[in-house]
């Protein structure tokens, strides 16, 4: 017995030890160097800095970090990558039209090469841990054969239904709507019943390009299991020449959009995110459709009124059983001008590997990595209806993003056609409009 | 004339003042209790009145990274701003008044383009041109760029308070053989003392709470403190809190800058002045 | 005459920065405006396409009319109401400089506070000024949230924030004024009314019409208090020339349009203004 347990334990040390000198690089190999990392406030930042002294002390890297509000981020991390001098080595990106049009520009470093590099890459980093379909928001050129990766997503959002358990069972007996229509008219039903400070749906309404990935998400619901395949997304028929606004699921999918609008507060037009969500948060509304990444902060019970009486769910079916919905993530890059490639490639390879992406995901609600689900530390700390959520809706989810430059012009159309069936105007007209503008704006 | 009615020509400036304090500081006091309360109780409705307040969003807000840097620069930013404007403004408004000086219409009008030029169209090139001659993140760079508003600004407002100031006063002291330098600062300065005090007020204000061109121009060594309140904005989560604890931080010092710069400035200026 | 060779000197530092600031980003805008630019390494010449697109597009047109409509209100009420108030205040005798101070409060507010603060405030079911309202019976419209009130609802936020501005500028020019035409009026038995039209008002026309100039301009860039509250909408009720510009450069990639919304609109101002310095001659021109 002995003798046996003895060899089985020098065998275990031996592979061990094999293991780590065959497949481990010399995580020290930049020790001294300094490295910018842009971020944007995101709960993944602020989970980041509680442990970015690991890095440090791994790898001898001194990290700075340098955090913006997101409304400013965008600008500030264009104006630094864009520009000729170094600003930041590594930066937080939207990985939908913003990493391409920035690819397009040629100011992001192709992470492929150093993926495949056996001396800079961990054997057992597993980029395939990463679902193709958030791989594909930054995998250019799109549609050849060859892509090269240009970002690794840190924290990805899924279009959920978020709903308010005690709302829901005062005014529906507790039955959560299975089907979008159902749900329309469920939440109707509680705006007129609440007297005017009880609504049924709580949305971002603003006219803005911040609406595209909730609005995109609720149409997808509309579009169901049909193709949609980049860089096109359902809005075109496979060719930019050929965009389809006016396609009945794109009417169907903007009147849901719409009805749960009205089913809101009469501010509802004038709604961002934060308003939306504190709206929600404060109990005043039933329903809430947004982005997983709230889940977290409705849980806190210093910030949320609600705590505690969240329930989640998928997006209710459009036709048939499956609500389908639409998913988007934020990742992390190395800008083209950077002159420390080596060292930043090192920061993203420890942010994004197995350990971090459940350690940080804690945070988000959003680990973009199959192995998290499966991480008993980062299950735990979520609510469990959440998980279940979105484990459910990640199976059913298309990437929002529409690879082309000048596509927040066209959201802030839809989201004008969202507007006019808002006030009225039939869906198929307010379609029909939006296709000729569409059509002027892109030739 | 009663009594009653001399009773209510006196009172009613003070009626006036009373319900304009009042709408003034409404909205400040909104966001002092915000910046004091919880985030639940923040922004429950019926609002909350009785409440215990968190003083933590001040601590959080001042020792959050970059703060109390920031704020150090905009201090010094609005200073340097301010030495700028008026040394070069006070002789350009004395000049520009005369009547008969060359390319007055011209420097006029150039100087409202440039206070009219859009922020966001100039950060682009400007931000080549910072780069590459070295004033990119620094509080001097930022300081010149504002005089493209603090600077037109600072010349029209002194242009028509020195338009107030009777021409004879200088005749008298050239009669004196007094320099022009001597008839700008021992007159002109002194008896538009309030206005330069509102000018600089006003410039401050500008400078202090300007977004856009700290945005594009500063990474974090001149970081302004406008800045470091955005930033509390965060994704999926704004800390309502510490945003408005930033937020009643950053009107303290103008206010007491305001107090301050009212009684000082005037006083000041006026030691030079000629009777 | 020698001495107008000292008096050039005067001039030249204030010229000096001033060339420095503005000939690069004004010849820049000119440029760029010629131009269809993505922000990226290429850039394609396309002379005076922008400004057709630009002319003859919904966005442009609506923007200007609502950046003029909200322009020329918040000017007329801020100044009245900054003069009204500085006239006012004038005659208290104790604590001026401290009731001075605090109505210049809102001022020293930054853009994204004044925004948020009023979001929140205005908000028709979470905030406090409906709440107010109903406890005086009144059922408080949905200020930011429906068209027709949209814009009037950012007039009254800037109304708040600004007419500290002319106030301090008229208070402080009332202050300078000196003292000798005041009492001749009072000698002649003059009437308030009299006094201020015919003593205090043409006094105070210089720093008017800077004022005037100068809020004018101000209210036709207006950007924050739109950006962070309505973002330009509902349905476009609120977007202004630069929040439509800036939207056009930053979120569109646009640049070269976004270059010529500002060439456009800087030239109507400019039009405005000189032609105000052609009535107005006597500025600057004081006995």
């Amino acid at each position: 017995m002995k003798r046996r347990g003895f060899i089985t334990l020098a065998a275990v040390l031996a592979a061990s030890a094999l293991s780590t000198s065959a497949f481990a690089i010399d995580w020290k190999q930049q020790s001294g160097q300094e490295i910018t990392v842009l971020l944007s406030e995101h709960p993944w930042t602020a989970e980041l800095r509680k442990h970015v002294g690991e890095f440090e002390a791994e790898t001898g890297i001194k990290v700075k970090i340098d955090a913006f509000a997101e409304d400013l981020y965008s600008d500030r991390m264009n104006l630094a990558v864009r520009s000729a001098d170094s600003v930041a080595d590594v930066y937080m990106i939207q990985m939908d039209s913003a990493l391409y049009t920035q690819w397009e520009a040629g100011a992001v470093e192709p992470l492929t090469p150093y993926l495949n590099d056996a001396a800079k890459t961990d054997a057992d980093y597993d980029l395939a841990d990463y679902p193709e379909g958030f791989r594909a928001g930054a995998s250019f050129p799109v549609g050849e054969p060859d892509p090269q990766l240009y970002a690794i997503p840190i924290s990805f959002e899924a279009y959920t239904l978020f709903y308010n358990k005690e709302l829901v069972e005062k005014y529906l007996g507790g039955k959560v709507p299975a089907t979008m229509d159902g749900l329309i008219a469920a939440a109707n039903e509680i705006s007129a019943k609440g007297e005017g400070k009880v609504f049924g749906a709580s949305m971002r309404g603003k006219r803005s390009a911040e609406l595209v990935d909730t609005m995109t998400g609720i149409v997808l619901d509309a579009w169901g299991n049909e193709p949609a395949d980049l860089p096109y997304n359902i809005w075109f028929d496979g060719d930019w020449a050929k965009p389809r606004f006016n396609d009945p699921r794109i009417a169907k999918g903007l009147s849901y959009y719409a009805g749960l609008l009205k089913a809101g507060p009469p501010s509802a037009l004038s709604y961002g995110w934060e308003d939306a969500s504190r709206f929600f948060s404060q109990g005043n509304a039933a329903f809430f459709v947004d982005a997983s990444v709230f889940g977290p902060g409705f849980e806190d019970a210093k910030t949320s009124a609600i705590a505690g009486k969240v329930g989640y769910a998928p997006l209710p079916a459009s036709t048939g059983d499956i609500g389908y919905s639409g998913h988007w993530s934020w990742g992390i890059s190395i800008a083209k001008n950077s002159t420390k490639k080596d060292a930043a490639w090192l920061f993203v390879q420890w942010a994004t590997n197995r350990k971090m992406t459940a350690a940080l995901g804690v945070a988000t609600g959003g680990a973009p990595r199959d192995s998290a689900w499966a991480d008993p530390d980062y299950v735990k700390a979520l609510d469990a209806g959440y998980v279940a959520a979105v484990k459910t809706q990640m199976q059913h989810t298309r990437p929002t993003s529409v690879f082309r430059q000048g596509w927040n012009d066209v959201v802030l159309m839809i989201v004008d056609a969202i507007h006019q069936i808002y006030q009225g105007t039939a869906p198929e007209d307010a379609v029909a409009e939006l296709q000729t503008n569409v059509q002027d704006t892109l030739e | 004339m009663t009594a009653s009615s001399s009773a209510r020509r006196a009172l009613w400036p003070y009626a006036v003042a009373i319900v304009a304090v009042a709408v003034s500081l409404f909205p400040i006091f909104w966001i002092l209790t915000i910046a004091l309360k919880t985030q639940v109780d923040a922004f429950a409705m019926p609002p909350v009145w009785f409440f215990t307040p968190v003083w933590e969003n001040f601590g959080k807000a001042w020792s959050s990274t970059g703060f109390s840097g920031a704020f150090f620069n905009s201090l010094i930013v609005c200073a340097i701003g301010n030495v700028l404007a008026l040394a070069a403004g006070i002789p350009a408004a004395y000049y520009l008044n005369k009547k008969h000086v060359p390319g007055r219409r011209t420097i006029l009008i150039w100087l409202l383009i440039s206070y009219m030029l859009p922020e966001f169209l100039f950060i682009v090139p400007m931000y080549v041109l910072f780069q590459s001659i070295g004033l990119y993140d620094t509080v001097i760079g930022l300081a010149l760029i504002y005089q493209v508003f603090t600077l037109p600004f600072t010349i029209w407002l002194l242009r028509a308070f020195f338009a107030d100031i009777p021409e004879a006063l200088a005749e008298a002291a050239r009669l004196e053989g007094a320099s022009t330098f001597r008839i700008v600062w021992t007159i002109y300065v002194p008896i538009a003392a309030p206005g330069i005090a509102a000018t600089v007020i006003l410039n401050s204000i500008k400078m202090w709470n300007e977004l856009t061109i700290a945005l594009a121009l500063t990474f974090e060594k001149a970081q302004t403190v406008t800045l470091a309140v955005a930033s509390f904005r965060g994704y999926a989560s704004i800390d309502w809190g510490a945003m408005s604890a930033a937020s009643i931080i950053i009107i303290l010092p103008m206010a007491l800058f305001a107090i301050l710069a009212q009684r000082r400035i005037v006083q000041g200026l006026s030691l030079g002045a000629v009777k | 005459m020698r001495r107008d060779k000292h008096i050039r000197w005067l001039i030249a530092p204030a010229l000096v920065l001033l060339a420095a600031g503005t000939l690069y980003p004004i010849i820049y805008a000119g440029y760029l405006s010629l131009l269809q630019w993505n922000w990226g390494s290429e850039a394609k010449f396309v002379g005076l396409r922008n400004f057709a697109r630009i002319l003859s597009g919904t966005g442009f047109p609506k923007a200007l009319f609502n950046t003029f409509y909200f322009a020329v209100f918040a000017v007329v009420i801020e100044t009245f109401l900054g003069l009204g108030l500085a006239l006012a205040i004038n005659r208290i005798r104790i604590g001026a400089g401290l009731i001075r101070t605090l109505m210049i409060l809102p001022l020293m507010v930054s853009g994204i506070a004044v925004s948020l603060i009023w979001k929140v405030m205005l908000d028709p079911t979470l905030g406090i000024i409906n709440y107010l309202l109903s406890l005086v019976g009144i059922a408080g419209p949905a200020w930011l949230g429906t068209v027709p009130t949209a814009m009037p609802s950012i007039i009254m936020i800037d109304t708040w924030w600004q007419t500290a501005f002319t106030f301090i500028i008229l208070s402080s020019a009332l202050k300078s004024l000196p003292a000798e035409p005041f009492e001749a009026a009072r000698l002649e038995g003059a009437t308030p009314f009299q006094t201020f039209r015919h003593v205090t008002l043409p006094m105070l026309k210089p720093v008017l019409i800077t004022i005037i100039i100068f809020r004018t301009i101000d209210t036709l860039k207006v950007f924050d208090i739109i950006f962070g509250t309505t973002g330009g909408g509902p349905l476009r009720a609120t977007e202004s020339v630069q929040t439509l510009a800036y939207q056009t450069a930053f979120k569109s990639y646009k640049f070269g349009e976004s270059a010529a919304i500002a060439v456009v609109f800087s030239l109507i101002i400019l039009t405005l203004c000189i032609i105000y310095l052609m009535i107005d001659t006597d500025d600057g021109e004081k006995a």
